[in-house]
């Protein structure tokens, strides 16, 4: 019923701690809109971003990352994928 | 850059399986013979790579280096002490050898340690976070898990970047040393770091070399080193930046005959700003390679990195900024 207020809700959150672990103080969380792409052209993050969100990732959300390089691309492009791989992580533990 | 890649001398490919063979040969022949009986075959054994070796070279031009930089003339390479130097790396295999068969007595070696580092190392016992150390291949490493093991029951991860690991790790189970750790890194990835961070948050230690640049990985930086220039690994330090946790030395350095383990702080707080990564990283690189050639001065023979050090004077060149010894 509520899914899609989650997935919002969860890309609000993952935008504010990618803001957070990457001190990017001079960004909004709605500055990062889901479907921009994080790498290169995007947000302009590069692989050291990338471990370093992994790590927070994992923190707080009690998620493994792990480490299959072509899917965590996949799951790391986008502040959307990466809800998307968050929530799908997650459904074990909530139904 | 790509001139240290193709040299053919690089120590995880070569070095390491030398001296691991070596060691296994020792390892066995002690037991059998007894360390009196195998001392004059190691000096043989040594004497061999001292004439026939590349390696003899590369000692050359470190103690050349160090001379040059500290201006002690009395530390200039001779023959006489260029072969002292590969002498000490035999005794350091001899005294390796007691360390795993747990007969170098805590006696035998003493605690340097002015900031009690080691108090941090009781305190993660009692639920605080663990922290790095990183280590030197100046002096012997080994005798530092006399530390480790003999009192301290801090679990400790040693991060070793060679494919030898597995087979050390046997060795060492053979020779009845099953307490610490050696984790196998070929590059620093999620899954690592998670790993490690679980591994901090459980009071673990963290181990790792700062003198030896990976084979494979890319993440190196150029810094003046005894008045050169000199690959150091980035690896320690954006290691210690993503994990955020403090960052200690260690070196066990043989003075007058017994061991003395340094322990001191390095960095309280890893951490960078925005963009400001790669500058960051250069500058604790940079301050490591200064402090390290200042340990250098209280044990110079007991550098054990044979292979060729630094940069060719062709490479580098662009970005270098002689500097000269900081006091």
């Amino acid at each position: 019923m509520n899914a899609v207020i989650d997935q919002a809700s969860l890309e609000q959150d993952i935008a504010r701690l990618i803001i957070d672990t990457l001190n990017l103080e001079d960004l909004q969380p709605g500055d990062i809109p889901p479907d921009q792409p994080l790498f290169r052209d995007g947000l302009g993050l590069d692989s050291v971003d990338a471990l370093e969100l992994a790590l927070a990732l994992q923190k707080r959300y009690g998620i493994r990352v792990e480490s299959d390089a072509k899917n965590a691309r996949e799951h790391f492009a986008t502040v959307a994928n990466l809800a998307a791989y968050v929530a799908s992580q997650q459904a074990p533990c909530a139904d | 850059m790509s001139g240290t890649r193709v040299q053919a001398n690089h120590w995880a490919t070569q070095k390491e399986r030398g001296s691991f063979a070596l060691m296994k040969l020792t390892a066995f022949a002690v037991r059998r013979l007894g360390r009196r009986t195998m001392q004059p075959v190691l000096h043989l054994v040594v004497l061999y790579f001292f004439v026939f070796g590349r390696a003899r070279r590369n000692v050359r031009q470190y103690q050349a280096y160090l001379a040059e930089w500290s201006g002690r003339a009395e530390l200039r390479p001779t023959t006489r002490r260029v072969f002292g130097q590969f002498m000490a790396f035999a005794d350091s295999l001899l005294d390796r050898l007691d360390v795993w068969r747990g007969t170098l007595g805590a006696a035998q070696v003493s605690l340097h340690d002015p900031a009690d580092v080691r108090g941090r190392l009781h305190r993660s016992l009692s639920g605080e976070r663990g922290q790095i150390l990183v280590c030197t291949h100046l002096g012997n490493l080994d005798v530092c898990r006399a530390l480790a093991e003999m009192e301290e029951k801090v679990p400790l991860n040693v991060l070793v970047h060679n494919r030898h690991a597995a087979h050390f790790n046997r060795l060492q189970s053979e020779a009845g040393d099953r307490q610490l750790r050696l984790l196998q890194v070929s590059e620093v990835d999620a899954a690592l770091m998670l790993d490690l961070s679980q591994r901090l948050d459980r009071g673990e230690w963290i181990a790792i070399a700062g003198d030896r640049i990976p084979l494979q990985d890319g993440r190196r930086v150029v810094v003046d080193f005894l008045g050169h220039r000199a690959a150091f690994a980035q690896g320690p330090w954006l290691m210690a930046g993503l994990l955020r946790c403090p960052v200690h030395l260690m070196c066990c350095l043989k003075i007058d005959g017994r061991y003395q383990i340094r322990l001191e702080p390095f960095l309280e707080a890893a951490s960078w700003e925005r963009g400001q990564r790669e500058q960051a990283i250069a500058g604790w690189a940079q301050r490591y390679a200064d402090r390290l050639a200042q340990l250098c001065l209280l044990a110079p023979w007991q550098w054990f990195n044979f292979y060729a050090y630094w940069q060719a004077e062709s490479e580098g060149d662009a970005d270098a900024s002689p500097r000269r010894a900081a006091r």
